[in-house]
């Protein structure tokens, strides 16, 4: 995917990803580096408010433990049996101290079983409601308002209850213990505060939207939470034991020991991280938790942190832009010049091959010029100096490819004309037996055969290598032919014959060409073969099971000097005899390492065919031929004719 | 026309129900004190329509501190309470002719709780220890207890707290195994730091609740006092199968009476209850009965005794 995009753009994005890298590592370590401030902030902020808020609860109990000791000892001093209005006394002291919801003054009977009266008054309504707690069979001696006192022998503070009398409100109750002067318990003095006002407090701290706080009593029970139903129902005990959280009871029970702190806690309501900082309240042994959560605290970092990303986000799109504009500018070239160069590419089909547009050769390539001495400058300079190369290579190869072709028509011509010259018919007669063979090379060559009946008696064998190739050489053997055939006719001397063409071919021959010439008069009554040879390879006589060329004769190559004379030489056939006439292309076919097939190879293949007939001989020795050179390619025309008599 | 018609025929059926609203007999039962799981069997036979099943319309009254279930039965407000054996025997002994149905808790949940930093580890140590106890009755096997073990300690009034416990005004206290103990526990005291004596450990393994109803009662009506302890006992067969849905059950009738407790507190409850509870055999031995007796005599909390035989109905007898 990132191969195949352009420069610019992996400039850019590798630009961005070095960037943001940077980026994000410094927005990290801000974030981090904050967030640690701050969150040390928060602690010691949420510990302070935990001591100040236990310390603000903390002085109504001392206000509240204040009034109720002073009034117990006052009462010491009293014998029990002095004429007192409690009810005044007491109504006077709640009267006095708004913190104060009720009193009472109880006394031990010191008859077993029995209860003094118990005064006792109270808010209603703001007014004041009086009660002697020891009426109707009521039993306060069984409360822990009266017995902790008793028998701890110390002003204590109660655990919280709902009062059930004053509205089912959440008190909690301070009983001090009244002693004679011989030590002996004499009662009680008790102040009921109301614990309503903590709940409407607490919600008043500066803890934020999900911070909260929360009141545990000296069990650890709730006196105070955001969730109602766990106000004197769950301590932190039997939370932790529901939820299986022993940390949770670990943390309650340093809270009972008065300990201050501050420690990760998840919210009982939301279940998400925060802190809890707890601070302990003295004199009820009570603790007061403050619970900070910790996304709410965090949010500013977050906030800013995320301003912060916005703007990188913002900054990273401009960066981008900027960047692909200077990739942009710089590639604009490369762009350029891939473009031209693409234009190169550009194929058509042509029956079924792909060729390359004529672009280059009509000279359209135009390679933008790039200023400057930079990178792409230098290639596109390159890419100039590479075009002209380009063109001036395929003009000299068009010109080539010209002169090729006309050498290619040229010998095309000539293998027409020599194709056409010798005959392809081949008579069945019962007298003699003809076959030719005629295999041209790549270049056509000068070969031909002929042969014809001259009258009904005598047939002309000829066979001849015109010297050069293409057409000239074509058109000179037709010329030769021609000329045999037409003096043949005349006189049937081969010698004579040879002798006029000889002369007629030197007269008219400008370029010097020449032939190589072998040709025999066949009677074909008496067998008697009359034969001359202008420089040609002598034929060979098969008869029987030998073979061996027929004798020499004088005579030179046709067509180079005037009025030279050829010799004639004479046979007699017999039956069965055959005639081999052959051109050098056979004896001088070579093999890959340059060793001609030679006379010996082509007299050992005759050898083999002693009974072939003619068209048998000349398929064995084109095979002998074949098998001799291999892949050699043929350099020359391979031409044979093989005559045989009365087969 | 049609409306009577249909009037009409309401009336035929409820009186061809077998189980129809009319033929339900009325009934209350008063637990010994607030609404918790030491009374799940009778909510949630209660819930289940087990006593509906049996015929009664059974209430279910809220009780507590303020209401002695004794004076419920006595008075008429209540035919059927749960109560200690001990209780029973007393309230018999000052002249409530009480009858045993059915001994449901028939092991005792009575222990001692002591602090351990207070160097009390064995029974021994509770000698001239400050321990706070329960009153009369419920007394009766701790001081039997302590005599067997000739220890000697000061006995402390306990009533509805263990707040004097908590704040070390005395060295041991008496607890329930599955409430005051586990409310010890909840007020995030370790058991580590603790030295328990489980009295049925120690000899003293009395019968608790027993579902009582006055003499009078079952003489007037034995078939419906045996269909109340059969569909309480169904009840606390379902508790044992469905401890989850009792808890549940338990947790409304708490929410509803605004008791101070937490699920938590009241699981331990069930649980430990139901380990001293045998619904499948709810008899009250003729030995532990004997025992309690002579037991609380010699304490001289008991003047008059009646026999095995006339203080349970057949059903709770065990094999005479």
């Amino acid at each position: 995917m990132f191969r195949k995009m352009g420069i610019a753009w992996r400039m850019a994005l590798l630009v961005l990803f070095g960037a943001g890298i940077i980026m994000g590592s410094i927005v990290g370590y801000s974030y981090f580096h904050a967030r640690g401030m701050l969150e040390e902030e928060i602690q010691q902020k949420a510990l302070y408010l935990a001591q100040a808020t236990a310390n603000r609860i903390e002085t109504v109990e001392n206000a509240v433990e204040k009034m109720a000791s002073g009034l117990a000892m006052s009462l010491e001093y009293y014998p029990a049996s002095s004429k007192i209005d409690f009810y005044r006394l007491l109504e006077h002291m709640v009267r006095e101290n708004p913190e104060i919801s009720g009193s009472a003054v109880a006394f031990a009977s010191k008859k077993a079983g029995t209860l003094l009266p118990a005064p006792y008054v109270y808010r209603v309504d703001g007014s004041f409601a009086r009660k002697d707690l020891g009426a109707g069979g009521y039993r306060y001696d069984i409360w822990d308002w009266y017995t902790l006192p008793k028998e701890l022998k110390k002003p204590i503070w109660s655990e919280p209850y709902f009062d059930e009398g004053g509205g089912n409100m959440l008190m909690v109750t301070y009983s001090v213990p009244l002693f004679d002067s011989k030590g002996l318990f004499e009662g009680v003095v008790t102040c009921d505060v109301s614990l309503e006002w903590l709940t409407g407090f607490l919600r008043t701290l500066p803890i934020g939207k999900t911070g909260y706080a929360t009141l545990t009593s000296r069990n650890g029970t709730y006196i105070a939470h955001p969730r109602r139903e766990f106000i004197m129902r769950e301590s932190v005990f039997s939370l932790a034991e529901e939820r299986g959280n022993p940390a949770l009871r670990r943390l309650g029970q340093r809270t009972q020991r008065g300990e201050t702190g501050i420690v990760p806690f998840e919210s009982l309501i939301t279940g998400k991280p925060g802190w809890l900082a707890f601070a302990p309240i003295p004199s009820t042994g009570w603790s007061l938790g403050v619970i900070f959560p910790r996304a709410e605290a965090m949010a500013k970092v977050m906030s800013f942190t995320r301003d912060e990303l916005l703007l990188g986000l913002v900054g990273f799109t401009l960066l981008l832009l900027v960047v692909l504009a200077i990739a942009r500018s710089i590639t604009q070239p490369l762009r350029q010049l891939d473009k031209a160069v693409r234009s190169l590419d550009m194929t058509v089909e042509v029956g079924g091959k792909s060729k390359p547009k004529q672009l280059l050769a009509t000279g359209n390539l135009e390679i933008p010029e790039i200023r400057g001495e930079d990178e792409v400058a230098r290639l596109s300079a390159s890419f100039a100096r590479m075009r002209r190369d380009l063109k001036e290579y395929i003009e000299k190869l068009q010109a080539a490819t010209v002169a090729r072709e006309r050498i290619e028509s040229d010998l095309r011509v000539a293998e027409t004309i020599q194709r056409s010259l010798i005959p392809k018919d081949f008579p069945k007669r019962e007298d003699f037996e003809i076959r030719g063979l005629l295999d041209p090379a790549r270049e056509v060559g000068g070969d031909f055969y002929d042969f014809f009946l001259a009258d009904p008696e005598h047939l002309c064998l000829a066979i001849g290598d015109v010297s050069g190739k293409g057409v000239p050489t074509a058109l000179f053997m037709a010329v030769t032919r021609t000329f045999l055939k037409a003096f043949f006719r005349e006189d049937k001397n081969p010698a004579a014959s040879l002798s006029r063409l000889n002369d007629e071919l030197e007269a008219e021959n400008d370029s010097n060409m020449f032939v190589t010439l072998f040709c025999a008069v066949i009677d074909l009554k008496t067998g008697e073969c009359r034969y001359a040879n202008g420089g040609h390879n002598p034929p060979v006589l098969l008869r029987g099971g030998s073979s061996e060329f027929l004798p020499k004769v004088r005579g030179a190559l046709v067509g180079c000097m005037k009025g030279i004379a050829f010799d004639e030489g004479r046979l007699m056939l017999k039956k069965g005899d055959r005639l081999f006439l052959y051109t050098d292309g056979v004896t001088e076919a070579m093999d890959k390492g340059d060793v001609p097939y030679g006379e010996t190879g082509m007299l050992e293949a005759l050898a083999g065919l002693e009974n072939a007939d003619c068209a048998e001989l000349l398929k064995g020795v084109r095979a002998s031929i074949k098998g001799f050179v291999k892949e050699a390619e043929q350099s020359d025309d391979i031409t044979m004719l093989a005559f045989r008599f009365f087969p | 026309m049609k409306k009577n018609f249909l009037s009409l025929l309401f009336l035929f059926s409820l009186l061809f129900s077998p189980e129809s609203a009319l033929a339900l007999k009325t009934v209350s039962f008063i637990p010994q004190w607030n609404p918790q799981a030491q009374f799940a069997g009778y909510y949630v036979a209660a819930e289940k329509g087990f006593y509906k099943k049996h015929g009664l319309d059974a209430k279910i009254l809220v009780g507590g501190p303020d209401h002695d279930p004794v004076q419920y039965l006595k008075s008429g407000k209540a035919q059927f309470a749960p109560l200690f054996l001990t209780t029973a025997l007393d309230s018999r002994d000052k002249g409530v002719p009480l009858i045993n149905l059915a001994q449901v808790v028939k092991s005792s949940n009575l222990m001692l709780v002591a602090w351990k930093d207070r160097k009390i580890e064995k029974i021994g140590d509770l000698d001239k220890k400050r321990v706070s106890l329960w009153g009369d009755w419920l007394s009766t096997a701790y001081l039997g207890f302590f005599r067997k073990n000739a220890v000697k300690p000061v006995a402390v009034p306990q009533f509805f707290t263990v707040n004097l416990f908590l704040r070390k005004g005395v060295d041991a206290c008496a607890a329930m195994h599955y409430n005051e103990f586990h409310q010890i526990l909840q007020a995030g005291v370790d058991p580590e730091e603790l030295t328990t004596f489980h009295l049925k450990n120690e000899q003293f393994d009395l019968p608790e609740d027993g579902i009582y109803c006055l003499e009078s009662t079952y003489r007037k009506s034995p078939a419906d006092c045996r269909a109340f302890a059969l569909a309480s006992l169904e009840g606390w067969t379902y508790v044992r199968q469905h401890p989850a849905e009792a808890l549940d059950i338990v947790m409304e009738r708490v929410k509803a009476a605004n008791v101070p407790t937490n699920r938590a507190h009241m699981k331990w409850m069930l649980e430990t209850i139901l380990g001293t509870i045998d619904e499948k055999e709810p008899t009250l031995s003729r030995r532990t009965y004997a025992e309690t007796v002579k037991l609380m005599k010699r304490q001289g909390l008991l003047n008059r005794t009646v026999p095995y035989e006339t203080f349970c109905v057949e059903e709770a007898r065990d094999v005479p």
